[in-house]
């Protein structure tokens, strides 16, 4: 990791309309995807990104990439404000950002053969123009992606693969362009178990080997720990908690992310835990509560939390957290 | 390692064209579709040579050759100019097609555009597109296509031109709804991120997946052309110099054949038309099978009766944790699915548990280990492929195996209910969650009093922590939890021993997750109910499951209670799976993954089916498959290496 900033988003916004304003009411609804959300990421550097659904997680990835426009804030990539980026700047943009999706059975056209699933970046951006590069690069794409021989693969249809396989096949389609940030939504969260660790391996090594940088989107904090360098919790569009893997993992401070983690499956009756059972689900992000987002479910609320939005203390250097409680 | 290695190469795949022609041949409608097809296209190609005349010369015709009878001259007689009918009717034969293909062409590109470019930008073009179709869809066809046929000369051209303009509509409609499932769909976000533009994403994307729907249609739009073809050449609209099957009728219709009993000058060409609107419609439906897989029966029919065999061995019962009766006894069960012409795929073999009341039982494997085949045919709710060829399956001394569908469908539900894998999905999405309860209840036990089942609801709904104002919502207002705990509800809605849940947290997040589970579990404790719960994350199991049966490849792996399973596993399995699982403790280690994927069931290895993935496999397990071990009173392990002796 170096210490070059490769991301930087600052006082990022997305606002959904929540149905048009109608004929007897003025009022405006706008479901708060991302609010005011602040983030840096280092060339090489691995953030999982970690919330339930419906906290914003996937729509930041999707501004991020330019697939939904910002409402407000901004976004710095590699140095340059790519906030409001023209088709044309998004585009060569788009080559260095890339995306990895969450559903494997989805996210491959079925009419495709791999080849074809894999070259078409190259083809939608005229690179690699030459029959003979364009397969080279398909081929070493496939097999970075752990699908070896990649000769073996090229002719198939993704309804002949596995699920592992397929998302390997997704990994590769977003390598072939060689980016240095990849966005990987929930990537692992539609495979078995025994599969999950293989796929978590490869982008670790590609971590390792390309040097790439890494937003890892995931609700489950359990299977993050193995390479991410930072973890980032997220509660209805805002950053909770964010630290070191280690200082998040040993010593959480946030209400919420010691819920997450006290809920993570552990494979061993001897170890059953007290787990923290936050009841409900995440809110509805149109009408926010106010103070502090999260006091409605938090199990230790206190009369100040309805008050005021806490806003990230640090904890030590490497680690913040926003609870009105660190402060005593 | 040479078998690892071996394993883990795919199979080079048959070329999809190949594939197709499998699938259609099998379809005997399409196949007698394209016959009657194929038989009129060539009479129309080689009218020219095997008609046994000339329609269009007069040469040697008399007056007494009009309207004869059938005879060895003229097989279907002669018509009102004393031509032989036959003749006609592959000249005919000939137009006919020509207008029904051509017409439909313009109308498949016409409506393909239209839907296609509809779909795909919505907004204003699509408001704009649309409403111009229906103006055309409302506009009736026919008087329209004949005032225009009458207004220009009814020339082929022109009799193409007009049918095919008006007929897109349905076309323009198929297509946009179908452009609209393919956009949402997520490879085509995938193109975007990629920074493809639209135009690369309608022809590599979109109409790759629209093509099938639009081939089937086009194939309804020729028949539909060739019947308006037919209908205008009948209203006298046709091009005089052309002859066709519906000039033919109005010729005869219009010259007397009916008063002079001249059948065969009618029939014929009306022949024709029923022929080949017939041929195609076959035709369509057939390919609409081939190419549209959610037609083909839907995998809970009922299925075949199944086949007893001699059971003998089984599991012990476990000493030290259950006292509770056993309600579900199942030993030796094997299912295959028997497909023609090829080898039965043996989706589970030999595997045997008993399941005591209030016990959960962790059902563990990964995707297509037969865990979901398993307990579909406790209840004997297979697809009609699968068939239970052994073992029995006792339910409070009931045989479940072999018993009648009237006993059955006592037990289904009442003694024994399923939560589907994603079943919460299933919810009817325009009746409220109460009334789908309600019926579930109905359905199965006879009640009293509209009040009483309202009661019975709230109940339910309480039992799974919803409350009673939830009652009368519609499942778009409930979470994806809720909808999983009125599933649950729906399930205990006749009071069963014994429930199933397949995966019935997969999609949901950790937090809901832990609700779920903390749900069953007090579910079992209260109610006493015994559960089996399908899983692929050993985590789970070991949070609330008493057992752990461990599934590979359709075989047990191991079997025992949950702290055996986890602190003394001995199937190398059960050893890489809780390897494979990330361990918080240690979160700098690197996860342990098995490597390769797990066998198809209709291509099982000869030995033990984990052996190309076991990293402790040595010569016997590739040749032998070991057999059950018990090693302790209530653990068993199938692996070479855990023999006795």
């Amino acid at each position: 990791m170096s210490n070059e900033v490769i991301l930087e988003v600052k006082n990022l916004k997305k606002y959904f309309q929540a149905g048009r304003p109608g004929w007897f009411s003025r009022k405006e609804h706008f479901v708060h995807a991302v609010d005011d959300m602040d983030l840096q990421l280092k060339r090489g550097e691995v953030i999982a990104l970690v919330g339930e659904s419906g906290c914003g997680k996937s729509t930041l990835a999707l501004t991020l990439m330019g697939l939904e426009e910002a409402t407000a804030g901004s976004i710095f990539f590699e140095g340059k404000d790519i906030t409001n980026a023209s088709p044309r700047e998004r585009k060569a943009i788009r080559q260095r950002i890339q995306m990895v999706f969450q559903d494997p059975y989805e996210s491959l056209n079925p009419t495709q053969t791999i080849e074809e699933i894999v070259s078409e970046p190259l083809v939608v951006h005229g690179l690699a123009a030459g029959t003979d590069e364009r397969k080279a690069r398909v081929v070493r794409a496939l097999e970075d992606s752990g699908l070896k021989p990649a000769e073996d693969y090229l002719s198939r249809f993704p309804h002949q693969l596995s699920g592992g396989q397929r998302q390997r096949v997704v990994i590769a389609g977003a390598l072939v362009l060689e980016p240095h940030l990849l966005l990987a939504d929930e990537p692992v969260s539609m495979l078995d178990v025994s599969i999950r660790a293989e796929i978590i391996n490869l982008l670790a090594d590609l971590r390792r080997t390309r040097g790439i940088s890494v937003i890892f989107i995931t609700h489950d904090l359990g299977t993050v720990g193995y390479f991410a360098d930072r973890i980032a919790v997220m509660y209805l569009g805002r950053i909770v908690e964010i630290g070191s893997m280690r200082e998040v993992l040993k010593n959480p401070q946030h209400p919420y992310t010691q819920a997450l983690l006290s809920v993570i499956p552990v494979p061993n009756p001897r170890l059953r835990k007290k787990h923290i059972i936050l009841q409900g689900e995440t809110p509805n992000p149109i009408d926010l509560p106010r103070g502090c987002r999260f006091h409605p479910r938090c199990p230790v609320a206190i009369d100040v939390c309805k008050q005021n939005e806490p806003s990230l203390l640090q904890v030590t250097d490497t680690h913040q957290a926003a609870c009105v409680l660190l402060v005593r | 390692m040479a078998i690892q290695e071996l394993e883990l190469k795919p199979t080079v795949p048959s070329s999809p064209l190949l594939g197709f022609w499998k699938i259609f041949s099998r379809n005997r409608m399409a196949i007698v579709g394209l016959f009657m097809l194929a038989v009129i296209v060539i009479i129309a190609i080689f009218a020219d040579t095997i008609a046994p005349y000339d329609p269009k010369s007069y040469e040697g015709i008399q007056s007494s050759d009009i309207y004869n009878a059938p005879s060895a001259a003229h097989w279907f007689g002669t018509d009102d100019a004393g031509k032989d009918v036959f003749s006609s009717f592959m000249f005919g034969a000939r137009n006919s097609l020509i207008v029904g293909f051509f017409a439909a062409f313009i109308s498949i590109f016409i409506g393909g555009t239209f839907g296609i470019v509809a779909g795909f930008y919505g907004g204003r073009v699509e408001n704009f597109l649309m409403r111009f179709t229906d103006l055309m869809l409302v506009i009736p066809d026919l008087p329209l296509i004949v005032i225009f046929v009458a207004l220009t000369s009814p020339n082929l051209l022109n009799i193409i031109f007009v049918i095919g303009l008006l007929g897109w509509t349905t076309t323009a409609r198929i297509v946009r709804s179908q452009t609209l499932a393919v956009k949402s769909r997520k490879f085509v976000l995938r193109a975007r991120a990629i920074g493809a533009g639209n135009r690369h994403i309608i022809l590599n994307h979109v109409l790759p997946l629209v093509m099938p729907i639009l081939v089937v249609n086009a194939i309804l739009v020729i028949s539909l052309a060739i019947l308006s073809e037919s209908t205008l050449a009948f209203l006298g609209l046709s091009d005089p110099l052309a002859i066709s099957w519906g000039q033919m009728l109005n010729f005869a219709f219009g010259r007397g054949a009916m008063s002079v009993g001249a059948w065969w000058a009618l029939v014929v060409p009306g022949f024709g038309i029923v022929w080949v609107v017939l041929g195609l419609t076959l035709l369509g439906n057939g390919l609409e099978q081939v190419l549209n897989p959610r037609l083909e029966a839907h995998h809970l029919m009922p299925g075949k009766p199944t086949v007893q065999s001699e059971a003998g061995g089984g599991v012990p019962s476990r000493s030290g944790f259950v006292k509770t009766p056993i309600v579900l006894d199942v030993q030796n069960l094997s299912i295959h699915y028997v497909n023609d012409g090829k080898p039965p795929a043996r989706a589970v073999e030999d595997v045997s548990f008993r399941l005591h009341e209030g016990e959960l039982m962790g059902l563990v494997g990964e995707s297509g280990c037969g865990k979901t085949t398993l307990i579909m045919a406790l209840t004997r709710l297979l697809p009609s492929a699968g068939q239970i060829v052994g073992g029995s399956v006792m339910f409070n001394n009931t045989e479940l195996a072999t018993a009648s569908e009237e006993t059955l469908s006592d037990i289904r539900w009442n003694g024994i209910s399923i939560i589907f894998q994603g079943a919460m999905n299933a919810l009817n999405p325009v009746r409220t969650v109460g009334d789908q309860i309600a019926e579930a209840i109905r359905k199965h036990i006879p009640i009293e009093s509209e009040a009483q089942l309202q009661k019975r609801v709230v109940e339910l709904l309480d039992l799974v922590g919803i409350t009673a104002e939830h009652k009368d919502h519609y499942p778009h207002q409930y979470s994806g939890g809720m909808r999983q705990r009125a599933m649950i509800a729906m399930a205990l809605s006749c009071s069963p021993q014994v429930v199933i849940a397949d995966e019935p947290t997969t999609a949901l997040d950790v937090m809901i997750q832990a609700q779920i589970l903390e749900l069953l579990d007090q579910l079992r404790k209260k109610l006493g109910l015994a559960v089996i719960f399908v899983t692929h994350d050993l985590g789970v199991v070991a949070e609330m499951c008493d057992t752990v049966l461990v599934m590979y490849g359709g075989v047990t792996a191991e079997y025992a209670d949950v702290d055996t399973v986890s602190n003394e596993p001995r199937h190398p399995y059960t050893q890489d799976l809780l390897k494979a699982f990330p361990d918080l403790s240690k979160p700098e280690k690197r996860l342990v993954s098995i490597p390769g994927y797990p066998p198809k069931l209709d291509d099982l290895p000869a030995g033990c089916r984990f052996a190309p993935r076991c990293p402790v496999a040595f010569d016997r397990c590739a040749t032998e498959l070991p057999n059950l071990h018990e090693l302790e009173a209530g653990h068993i392990a199938s692996c070479h290496l855990v023999e006795k002796g």
